[in-house]
């Protein structure tokens, strides 16, 4: 259909309206990033740096924390991702798959846990992890986190394999499979994109946390990149210059996954609901 | 199947890992809150929870909470809503400004507190820098120095950095409005206006509602941007329940007071939620 010119002038004004103000946090991070210490401090501030320099970078990545705690974050997020999705891949076939008493109850029950506030659990949790040894490691974090990404990759892995058909499980079952072979031989790499969706949300939630890292961690070598980042914020000798260059770095991650993925990415939220 | 009952089997590692590392905490959380459990002598009270009614820290941060949510999330759905009517159009680039429309969302909100802390920081900020350059402001404003503007900042920031997510599912509700709906309403002599009235409108109020309960729920939870942006001050003017429930519980370990905030808020999104439980577990039957 066409449209009159004036419409077309109020959408890309609009589309305009909204570039500038999606990407002027972005802008302003990353050109804070590349300014010097005299003028980082500078009043008024420039738009574009002076003189364009990487010093912050190299500072902060140098400095012996940060490596760490990059790497601490790829830890904790990779196997958080990875023990969800494995977790996930057998409660997801369960429901998916199986009519058993109580299927639609436990299914809510699941839902209903992504409700619960993390400042509820985290105290309890805190105290369960001390008990048993396991306050202040990767792996109590690990855990807590695996938790709480667990329900939704259940939800988004039953939701993908509601979509194969269930003749499949039927063929295999004539050939002589067992349930677990059928799974993983033949329903797992068919829903295999949607399991790698699920796969990098759950990273992404974990690369994203604070609040039980800033709960589970004390020791300064084990900590996460979002924790280690906001420690740095008001320390001496500290310059925005390089904690803008530390955001830089913690966002490049979660923003090229999250656009490889984007046409997954509704699916994944609100999967139980967007299905007719 | 005749194999029903192994499907408890495929259930069971996540039910155990839900039961240990989610259903314990919550109910020692509520049973904290109450002074029952890991103190020296349990005995049932409701002293926290009376104590809670008389305390004005916590009376503004269950303000700043309901405000701060029914203000982001209500800006969330208006700009959500309309850049979603923007990327459903015809419009050249698509790719390109879905990619940006979608950006904000991908910055974990601690860091989004950090960027935006010092946008609005007094001397070497972008906000200043803006104001004085034209002219609005000849003096530098103090934004997260003052107890209103902070919290107006706060909320800013969040509204920026949250709205995608209700911008995208309400974009998938309008890519699953059959067209024939719009060319049939055209037939009819609809103007623009009207189709997006009489057609857009009923057909979206589903989705609506699920980016509304969803979002509630998520910004009812945020804690990091809060938690990098101000930390709560100035005093508590930004502080948010979450935080300060973590603060009583983690920096003055006050452990039964913090753990029945938690649990006041638990208990409010639980009956948020409600709604979205209830339309989800339709859809399953």
């Amino acid at each position: 259909m066409r449209k009159p010119t004036s419409i077309w002038v109020f959408i890309y004004g609009a589309l305009a309206v909204m570039f500038l103000y999606n990407l002027t946090p972005f802008f302003w991070m990353v050109v804070s990033s590349f300014k010097t210490e005299i003028e980082i401090v500078n009043y008024p501030a420039t738009f574009l740096p002076e003189e364009f320099t990487t010093a912050a970078y190299e500072k902060m990545w140098l400095q012996e924390g940060f490596i760490l705690y990059f790497k601490n974050s790829l830890i904790v997020s990779l196997s958080t991702a990875f023990l969800s999705s494995l977790v996930g891949i057998f409660a997801g076939y369960g429901f998916s798959r199986f009519r058993f008493k109580g299927r639609l109850a436990l299914m809510t029950a699941f839902l209903a846990t992504q409700m619960i506030p993390g400042v509820l659990l985290v105290g309890p949790y805190f105290k369960m992890m001390t008990i048993a040894g396991l306050y202040d490691t990767l792996f109590g974090l690990i855990l807590a986190q695996t938790s709480i990404t667990l329900p939704f990759s259940v939800w988004m892995i039953k939701g993908y394999m509601d979509t194969v058909p269930m003749e499949i499980d039927q063929a295999a079952e004539v050939d002589g499979a067992s349930r677990l072979q059928t799974m993983f031989l033949c329903i797992v790499p068919l829903v295999l994109p949607g399991l790698v969706a699920t796969t990098i949300f759950a990273f992404l939630l974990s690369w994203g946390d604070l609040l039980w890292a800033l709960c589970l961690i004390s020791n300064p070598l084990k900590q996460t990149m979002t924790l280690g980042i906001t420690q740095l914020v008001g320390q001496f000798r500290v310059y925005w210059s390089e904690i803008m260059a530390a955001t830089v770095i913690a966002s490049i991650i979660p923003a090229t996954l999250y656009l490889v993925l984007q046409r997954y990415l509704v699916q994944g939220f609100t999967e139980a609901a967007v299905k007719e | 199947m005749r194999d029903n009952y192994k499907g408890y089997l495929f259930i069971l590692p996540a039910f155990l890992m839900l039961l240990v590392i989610l259903g314990f905490p919550a109910v020692a959380a509520v049973l904290q809150s109450f002074n029952l459990m890991w103190v020296s002598k349990p005995a049932f009270t409701l002293r926290a929870y009376t104590a809670l009614a008389q305390d004005p820290e916590f009376l503004r941060s269950l303000s700043n909470t309901v405000l701060f949510v029914v203000v982001v999330v209500s800006s969330h759905l208006v700009i959500g809503l309309g850049v979603a009517l923007l990327l459903n159009m015809e419009v050249r680039f698509k790719w390109l400004w879905r990619v940006v429309a979608i950006l904000p969302w991908t910055m974990p909100d601690v860091i989004g507190g950090l960027v935006w802390r010092f946008m609005f920081d007094t001397l070497p900020g972008i906000v200043n820098s803006v104001l004085l350059r034209t002219g609005l402001s000849a003096e530098p404003v103090d934004w997260l120095g003052q107890p209103d503007l902070a919290f107006g900042a706060v909320m800013l920031a969040e509204s920026w950095r949250g709205y995608p997510y209700a911008m995208l599912i309400l974009l998938a509700g309008l890519q699953s409005i059959p067209r024939q709906q719009y060319e049939a309403a055209e037939l009819d002599g609809c103007s623009a206006f009207q189709k997006f009235l009489f057609v857009t409108v009923p057909n979206l109020k589903h989705m609506f509602i699920i980016a509304l309960v969803l979002d509630t729920i998520w910004e009812s939870r945020l804690f990091g941007m809060v938690f990098s942006m101000t930390g709560g001050g100035p005093g508590y003017s930004t502080q948010i329940l979450t935080l300060l429930s973590y603060k009583q519980y983690f920096q003055f370990f006050n452990v039964s007071y913090g753990a029945s905030m938690a649990v006041v808020l638990a208990t409010v999104l639980f009956f948020i939620s409600l709604p979205y439980l209830r339309m989800s577990m339709r859809q399953q039957l």
